[in-house]
Order: structure tokens, then C-alpha cells, then sequence
């Protein structure tokens, strides 16, 4: 304005006004459009902002649901354990908070930090599971340091609880965090980081079943994130109860009386194919791997050189040794190579192809039939008859028994095993077969490789006289009393002449019940049929033998493979014992042992 | 009696009323988040100021005019006893309890302050040296101690004084360029040896709030999503998520225009910057025969503009965080009351204007 004068004119006054109004006006245009902008045109971005701030969704876990056995008693369920969370948001001194996790839960200072940046691409409001399993002192403990640590939170939250224990452990595997390749196998958004996944066995298979449905709680939250209003609730539907075939009493009992072996045992109902007993050993407690990190257990378990976490039953390959002398006799029968009446003279060993092939019998078993070849497990019958067989027609029967497949029974991570042929071997290993490959096969040696699993549903199969059945843990699936899905049970005419199994199972018979090799699992009145297999892991030819045999892990392993009763079959065993020695002597017992416990 | 009534400014009045029961509104929204029920004090002071108000209006304008200087020199030595031995509260030495009531001496020293400036610019022809010493004294020292306390905001309404009056009047253009120079080189140092980082972090994190979402951005960011989200007409009385989840900061005093934008919505504010544009053009229109009073009314009116704007610039984010009220809508009895003593003075003059006293 630049006024000079002391004394003011009504002109002067006039002009301030004036120009002070024109001011004032702009000034006011300029809030208003501010204003407009803020409020009117960006309404939109402010108002999502807003409603971020407010409104969160939390997730309700779903409790996961029981398994039972086939007498509905419990086998896998939950219960309700404190959790430690960390939320990112609310750390004050990361180096505070680390060290006060170490003294509560004797976790590495490493592994927590490391555990926390996992979570880097979570929400910092996120709850990163720390420790579950908190004692009642230690919650109480961290409680009354909250306002010293308001990172922390503690939740109750379900836990897997398995009553028994060790007891079955390979069936209905365990419960781990889900990992990040899990998490980008589509799972994401089902699952978060620091949830339990079914890793293997039954909670693996039927982790879709068992995992239930999450609920969710929209809660209105202040600034701090504390709950103002629970604003719509959906509650968690627990995951529907997994029923199997297995009967507890008698896998307990297996377990008890296997319990010092390393091996594993099936028992198959076989109206039905459903397993009843399936024992792994050494196996481990499913309850190690619940809480987060602490991982010494695991560590022990996956370093442990009896691979305890090995399903041995599904998993474990081994060569089959005389219980494949049973595809033989089929495969010879069927393709009348050979009949009941056909002989061959064991003297201890026989020249084939320029080599020498031994019986296990040094001294020889003289004139032996089909019926007394499977009675004394005659290598030297067998080998005659290999002779006689090619290759591919052999595994042609050795697959329609069920060698070379998954048996599907219900348990993931199965191995297939192998029967070769001709064509495979040229394939892979890129060589013609030999002839004298078929004389090994021909007892169950050379490049075969099945599984206990592929054992049990083979000799099944023998048992119902080629009515191959669907062997299968699962029961049924319910969900609040209803059934959702019932297994009915599958069977499979196989072509193979009934009148041909049944001259097998007079030879099966005998081993058991006429001073055969399976004497030893004879059971008065029950007409147990079986064959043994005593696979040596080194040759007799060797010559260090006598010295080597005494240790361990040369040690032959033992098999017995086995149905009860010989007319109208109900059950069929198998029993493998790792390095068990003489089958006749060390599986037929268990055998007999079991079946005196299923018919008692 | 009669003569005060038919010239007493009604209508302006009124507006300084409903501008004020806008506030009450405001707070008694948010009280419900808040620990106090602190509309129930704001009515209370309410009453006070109005009956301070028709006090002040008694008295005679010269006495005002004459005491200023020592009202001037008597609250600064409260001043400089409050740092001395004052208590703290929130964080400053701002306040004086007696019993109940707590006492912002800052908020009054501005009305002596201004009759003293009037005074002086009344009786000067041209802004020279010494009168621009006399002004920097007698404003300054005020200002450093209510800086030292510290409350910045109300420390730099003050420099709002040194505006009008240059805008006002003439002034040796020698004197703007070395006190130029002297604010560049006071901010240098400031900022170097004088500020606080939080002081220091409010202003870096103005010029990028997102950055700072989480520190010293965050009220920045509530605010604008407060008035943001309240649209054209506003989520309603009490709907205000923002307000009512407490994700606005002190939403009762300096963020109170958020509460307002959130839940009356663009409307709203148009009717608070209505009756406030009202209020203004009102003031400044007065057409003083006395130049002493019309420079008051100019120094003070203009402060009143000032802190509004600055108030109203803050909450959208377009001005640091500097804890500015709103006058006469912030939660505040000193502000308010303050506010009613300035501009009961300025109703005197108008009506001695009318009655050519």
C-alpha cells in the first residue's frame, strides 16, 4: 500500500479495502478448489483409503478333522494349544525382540531372524507363528511383558494330537509347515505361510478332506489395530472325519511283537482288500514336527541311517526272492510249460548256460514236483522252469499280479518298483538281456525290485484265485454323522485258470503244513498257506562269505507272504524283515503269531 | 445503552457465534473418542469468553490503547517465568494451572502485542530503521520465548504482524533485504543447532507424506483421507471413521476442520469458509475514522486470517504441521477466549466510530 503519511484519508482506507476484499476473495477461490479437489474429485482414492484403514479381515483356523479306525476309535485328533505370534508392525527393537524369543523358547537367534524375513512379503500386521505348545508359565510370563512387547501375541489355537503315539505313524503321517513350493502350487490363498500342511501318509492324502474350512471375523479396528466391532462372523467348519480300514487293536499288537525288527508287515481283509494292519519299523512320533521351529527332532529323524520316515511297506524296494517262485509256477501253469506232474532232480546245483546256478539246499533236494518245488522253495525246480520261460512272458505275469504298479491303496509317495523285459532293458540300460538273467529272475533275483505292497496284493490275489481285489486304507468320509464317500470294495478277474491256482496253493499249503520251509508259521486249524523268501544280499560264492554273512547288512532279508484260511481266504500277511536272515526261521513265527491274534 | 445496541455490529456477531457452536459441534463429534468430554468445557468456555466479551466492551478504548505496552511487558515476564520454573504439559511449558483450568499466556500476549503495533504504525510516516527495531523488540522477544517453550505454531502467527504491517506500510526497501538475508541465514542455523528432529522431520515429510506414512507423515495422510473420504455432503454426524477410530490426530484442536470434511463433507466446510469469508470482509470493510483503530483492526484481523489459513492449509496438506488451532471452531478455552477479547476491542471501535467518540 506504501502509505507515507502519518494521518490516513478516507481515499487510503477506501483502497485497502478494497484490494485487502479482492485478496481475501482470491484466497478463499483458491481453499475452496483445494477443497474440491480433495474432497470431490479424488472422493473415490480417499474414500478406499479410509475404508483400509478400518476394516480387516481375520481369518478363523478350522480344526482338522479326526481319523478313526475301522472301530471308530480315535486315532488322529486336537486339541487346543497356546501359540506365540510376532507382528511385524508393532517391533520396537528387533534385536530386543529376537533375544527375548531366544530365552523364551531356546530358539537360535539365526533361525528366528531368519524365520521372520521369510515373511517379507506378508503384511506387516501379519501373524508370524513363533512357537506353539507354550507352557501355561511361559504364556503368563509373556503376558505380563505386553506392554514392553506389543509385537507379541498369543493365540489358542488347534493342534493335531495323535493319542498313540508312535503307533501306526507311516499311515497317518504328519502335519509340517506348509512350504513356499506348496504355497505356489495354487495353495496360496488356502494356505499361508507358517500353516500346517499334511506332509505324508493319510494327512498328506486326504489333506483336502481333513483341512476343513477356514472362518472369517470383519472386525472394525482403530488406530492401533485394536477391535472395535466384530461386524460379520463365519464360523470355521471343522474337515470331515477320515474313517480306515485299519483295525487298531491288531496294528497295535503287530506293532508290540515287531517292535525290535526293522521291516514292515501288511495284513488285507480280503473280502474287502481293506488293510488292517500296516506296520513300518522303526517308525517315529508324528507329534515331533508340530511347533515351528525346533528342528533337532527332524534333523535326527531324517539323518537316522534306518530312515525311520521311509514308509517300508510302499516305499522300500527290495528284490523278491522265492515269493516270486509263486508268479513262476503261475506263468509255467498257465502257460503249460509245464503241469503238477512235471519233475525236476535237485542235486544241490545245475549247469545252465555254462554257469552253475545253486539251490539253497548245498546237498540237493532229489526228485522234486511243482507241489514240493514251492513246498521246499527247490531253486533248482525254478530254474529249470525259467529256462523253459522268456523274459517277457514272465513279467507279462508279474504284471497282470500287480508287480510294476502302484497298488493305489491310499497313501501317497508309492514306488512302482520293476519288472523287466527285453525292451526295457534295451531302452535303458541300452543292452540286450541274457538268458542267464532269466535264470535269476527266475528264483526273484536279478533286476527286480517290488515292493511289500506289491507282495500283499499278489498273494491276495493268489488267495481269491485270481480275483484280484482293490487293496485300500480308506474306509469312508464323513462329515457330521453323514457319509460323504464310501469305499466299495473293487475285484479284478485276472486270466489265470482257477484250476492253476489252486495246484499252487496245494504247494503254498504244503510249505506250512507239511515240514515245508514255512513250518514255522503253522497255526493248528487254521490252513495258513504261504512262501517264504530268503533273498541273500551276498553270494555264497563269495569268498569271504562266512565272515561277512555275521554282519548286519549282509544279512539275507526275509520274507513270508501268506492268506488264512486256504478255503474261503479271509486275511492274507505279509511280513519283510530287513536283513532278518532265514525266513523260515524269522518271519514264518511272526506270521503265525498274527494269525493266532486275528482268529482268536 | 441504547447507543452501544444500535451500533453494536450484530450481524458479525452472529457469525463469530455460529462460526464458534461449528466447533462445539465438531468436538462433541469426536468426544466419544476422546478421554474428556471436552465439548461440554468448550461450551463452558464459550460462556466465558461471551461474558469477558461484553466486559471488554465497557471499557474505553484509549485506556486498551494506552496499557498496552505494559500488558506487553507484564505477559512476557510471565513468559519468561513459565520457562523458568513453568511446568510441563504435553510437552511444552505453554500452559499455567490454576486449580482446574490451565492458562496459555502465548494466546493472549498477540492483543496487546497488536495495540502497541497499531500505536506505532499510527504515528509513523514510513517504516525506517529504528521503527523496524522497535517493531523486531517488541515482537521478537514474545516470539523467542514462546518458540523457546516450545510452540512454534503460536510463535509464527506472530511474524503475521510483520506481513500486514509491511503490506500496510511504506518500508526502506534496504531494511527487506538484509532482513532477508537474516531469515536465510536464521534458517540455516535453525535448522542446523536449533530444531528438533521431530520439528525438522514434520517439514521434511510435508514435501513427501508417503514416505513418512508410518512416522511423521502419518497425520498428514489421516487427514487428507479424513476430508478425502467425506465427499460432497460427508458420512454424517458420528459416521466418520476417521474421526471416530481415533486415526486422526488431535482431532479436537488443530485437526478439527478434518472432523468437519470427513463427516459434513464438502458442504460443510463451504458453509465454515462461507461465514468465515463473511466475518473478514466484514472486518476489513470498516471504514475507521481513526487510523490507530483501523490499523488494529487490520493487525489482528489479518492474525485471525493467517492462523486460519494456515489451520485449513495443514489439514489438507498443502502447509507443514506446524499445531495451529482454527480460530474459534479449535478446542482450546485460552485460544477462544483470546479470540473474543481481540474482537470485542475491534466492537468497541466500530461502535465509537458510529458515535464519533
Amino acid at each position: 500500500m506504501y502509505i507515507e503519511k502519518k494521518k490516513l484519508s478516507i481515499k487510503d482506507v477506501q483502497r485497502i479495502s478494497t484490494f485487502t476484499s479482492i485478496i481475501l476473495f482470491f484466497l478463499f477461490v483458491v481453499l475452496m478448489f483445494a477443497f474440491w479437489n480433495v474432497q470431490v474429485l479424488k472422493n473415490d482414492y480417499y474414500k478406499s483409503l479410509a475404508i483400509k484403514n478400518i476394516y480387516r479381515e481375520i481369518e478363523i483356523k478350522a480344526q482338522r478333522g479326526l481319523i478313526v479306525d475301522r472301530n471308530n476309535d480315535i486315532i488322529a485328533e486336537n486339541k487346543l494349544d497356546f501359540s506365540l505370534f510376532l507382528i511385524r508392525k508393532n517391533i520396537k527393537n528387533l534385536e530386543k525382540t529376537i533375544k527375548f524369543i531366544n530365552i523364551i523358547t531356546n530358539i537360535d537367534k539365526k533361525k528366528i531372524l531368519n524365520r521372520i524375513k521369510k515373511y517379507k512379503e506378508y503384511p506387516e500386521s501379519y501373524s508370524i507363528p513363533i512357537k506353539r505348545n507354550l507352557s501355561l508359565e511361559k504364556v503368563i510370563y509373556i503376558k505380563s511383558r505386553f506392554d514392553e512387547f506389543p509385537e507379541f501375541k498369543i493365540a489358542i489355537e488347534p493342534t493335531r494330537l495323535y493319542p498313540y503315539k508312535k503307533i501306526g505313524s507311516h499311515i497317518l503321517g504328519y502335519l509340517g509347515e506348509v512350504t513356499f513350493k506348496e504355497l505356489n502350487q495354487k495353495k496360496s490363498g488356502i494356505y499361508n505361510l507358517g500353516e500346517d500342511i499334511g506332509k505324508i501318509g493319510v494327512e498328506k492324502q486326504y489333506e483336502k478332506s481333513l483341512r476343513g474350512t477356514k472362518g472369517a471375523q470383519i472386525v472394525l479396528k482403530d488406530n492401533l489395530g485394536r477391535i472395535q466391532k466384530v461386524l460379520s462372523e463365519k464360523n470355521p467348519k471343522i474337515g470331515n472325519k477320515i474313517v480306515l480300514t485299519i483295525d487298531w487293536e491288531i496294528q497295535k499288537y503287530i506293532e508290540e511283537i515287531f517292535k525290535d525288527y526293522i521291516g514292515t508287515i501288511g495284513v488285507v481283509d480280503l473280502r474287502t482288500g481293506g488293510i488292517l494292519a500296516l506296520v513300518s519299523k522303526p517308525n517315529f512320533n508324528p507329534e515331533s514336527f508340530s511347533g515351528f521351529l525346533g528342528r533337532d527332532e527332524w534333523n535326527a529323524l531324517v539323518n537316522n541311517p534306518n530312515k525311520p520316515l521311509t514308509n517300508r511297506f510302499l516305499q522300500g524296494l527290495y528284490l523278491p526272492g522265492s515269493v516270486f517262485k509263486i508268479v513262476m509256477a503261475l506263468t509255467g501253469l498257465q502257460e503249460k510249460i509245464i503241469s503238477p506232474s512235471t519233475v525236476a532232480n535237485c542235486y544241490g546245483s545245475v549247469k545252465i548256460y555254462d554257469r552253475i546256478f545253486h539251490c539253497w539246499n548245498t546237498s540237493g533236494h532229489g526228485s522234486m514236483n511243482l507241489y514240493n518245488g514251492l513246498k521246499n522253495s527247490c531253486n533248482v525246480f525254478f530254474y529249470t522252469l525259467g529256462k523253459k520261460l522268456d523274459i517277457d512272458i514272465i513279467a507279462k505275469y508279474a504284471k497282470m499280479l500287480g508287480f510294476g504298479s502302484r497298488t493305489n491303496m491310499g497313501l501317497p509317495n508309492e514306488k512302482v518298483g520293476l519288472i523287466p523285459t527285453k525292451s526295457w532293458k534295451l531302452k535303458h540300460l541300452h543292452q540286450k538281456w541274457f538268458p542267464g538273467e532269466t535264470i535269476s529272475v527266475s528264483i526273484g533275483g536279478g533286476m527286480l525290485n517290488v515292493t511289500p505292497a506289491q507282495v500283499l496284493l499278489m498273494i491276495s490275489t493268489v488267495a481269491l484265485r485270481g480275483n484280484m481285489p482293490q487293496l485300500h486304507i480308506l474306509k469312508r468320509i464323513e462329515y457330521n454323522g453323514k457319509v460323504i464317500r464310501k469305499f466299495k470294495p473293487i475285484f479284478n478277474q485276472v486270466s489265470i485258470s482257477k484250476k492253476n491256482f489252486e495246484i499252487v496253493i496245494e504247494g503254498l499249503f504244503r510249505a506250512v503244513n507239511d515240514e515245508g520251509t514255512g513250518k514255522a508259521a503253522k497255526v493248528e486249524g487254521l490252513d495258513i498257506c504261504g512262501k517264504t523268501g530268503t533273498q541273500p544280499i551276498i553270494s555264497k560264492e563269495n569268498p569271504s562269505y562266512e565272515r561277512l554273512i555275521k554282519i548286519y547288512r549282509f544279512k539275507a532279508h526275509s520274507w513270508f507272504a501268506s492268506f488264512a484260511p486256504r478255503n474261503r481266504p479271509e486275511i492274507a500277511v505279509v511280513v519283510f524283515v530287513e536283513h532278518g536272515g532265514d525266513a523260515g526261521i524269522v518271519a514264518a513265527p511272526l506270521v503265525a503269531k498274527i494269525y493266532k491274534k486275528l482268529f482268536e | 445503552m441504547n447507543d452501544y445496541l444500535k451500533y453494536f455490529d450484530k450481524f458479525t456477531f452472529i457469525i463469530i457465534i455460529i462460526i464458534s457452536l461449528f466447533g462445539i459441534l465438531l468436538i462433541c463429534s469426536v468426544s466419544q473418542s476422546l478421554d474428556q468430554p471436552y465439548y461440554l468445557k468448550q461450551l463452558l468456555w464459550l460462556s466465558v469468553s461471551l461474558i469477558v466479551f461484553f466486559i471488554v466492551l465497557r471499557i474505553k478504548t484509549e485506556f486498551v490503547f494506552r496499557s498496552s505496552l505494559f500488558l506487553c511487558i507484564v505477559l512476557s515476564i510471565i513468559l519468561v517465568i513459565q520457562l523458568v520454573a513453568g511446568q510441563i504439559i504435553g510437552g511444552t511449558k505453554s500452559w499455567i494451572k490454576f486449580g482446574f483450568i490451565a492458562i496459555q499466556v502465548s494466546e493472549f500476549i498477540k492483543i496487546p502485542i497488536a495495540l502497541y503495533v497499531a500505536n506505532i504504525l499510527s504515528k509513523t510516516k514510513i517504516i525506517g530503521w529504528f521503527i523496524f527495531c522497535k517493531l523486531m523488540f517488541l515482537l521478537g522477544i514474545p516470539f523467542l520465548l514462546i518458540a523457546m517453550q516450545p510452540d512454534l505454531g503460536t510463535a509464527f502467527i506472530l511474524t503475521s504482524f510483520v506481513i500486514i504491517s509491511i503490506f500496510l506500510k511504506r518500508i526502506k526497501l534496504s531494511i527487506i533485504f538484509i532482513s532477508i538475508m537474516f531469515v536465510i541465514i536464521g534458517s540455516f542455523l535453525s535448522w542446523n543447532y536449533v530444531l528438533k528432529p521431530y520439528q525438522k522431520n514434520r517439514i521434511v515429510s510435508f514435501f513427501n507424506p508417503e514416505k513418512y506414512s508410518q512416522s511423521s507423515g502419518y497425520q498428514i495422510i489421516q487427514s487428507k483421507i479424513a476430508i478425502g473420504s467425506g465427499g460432497l455432503s460427508g458420512k454424517g454426524f458420528l459416521k466418520g471413521s476417521q474421526s471416530q477410530y481415533k486415526f486422526l490426530p488431535t482431532r479436537h484442536t488443530d485437526f478439527v476442520v478434518s472432523v468437519l470434511g470427513e463427516e459434513f463433507g464438502f458442504i460443510g466446510i463451504s458453509f465454515l469458509f462461507l461465514f468465515f469469508f463473511i466475518l473478514f470482509y466484514r472486518q476489513f470493510n470498516f471504514k475507521s475514522q481513526t487510523d490507530r483503530e483501523f490499523y488494529f483492526v487490520y493487525l489482528f484481523n489479518f492474525l485471525i486470517l493467517f492462523q486460519f489459513s494456515i489451520n485449513i492449509l495443514m489439514s489438507i496438506g498443502l502447509f507443514p504441521i506446524l499445531g495451529v488451532p482454527l480460530p474459534f471452531v479449535s478446542y482450546g478455552g485460552s485460544s477462544l477466549l483470546s479470540f473474543f477479547i481481540g474482537e470485542a476491542i475491534i466492537f468497541k471501535i466500530k461502535i465509537n466510530n458510529y458515535l464519533n467518540i
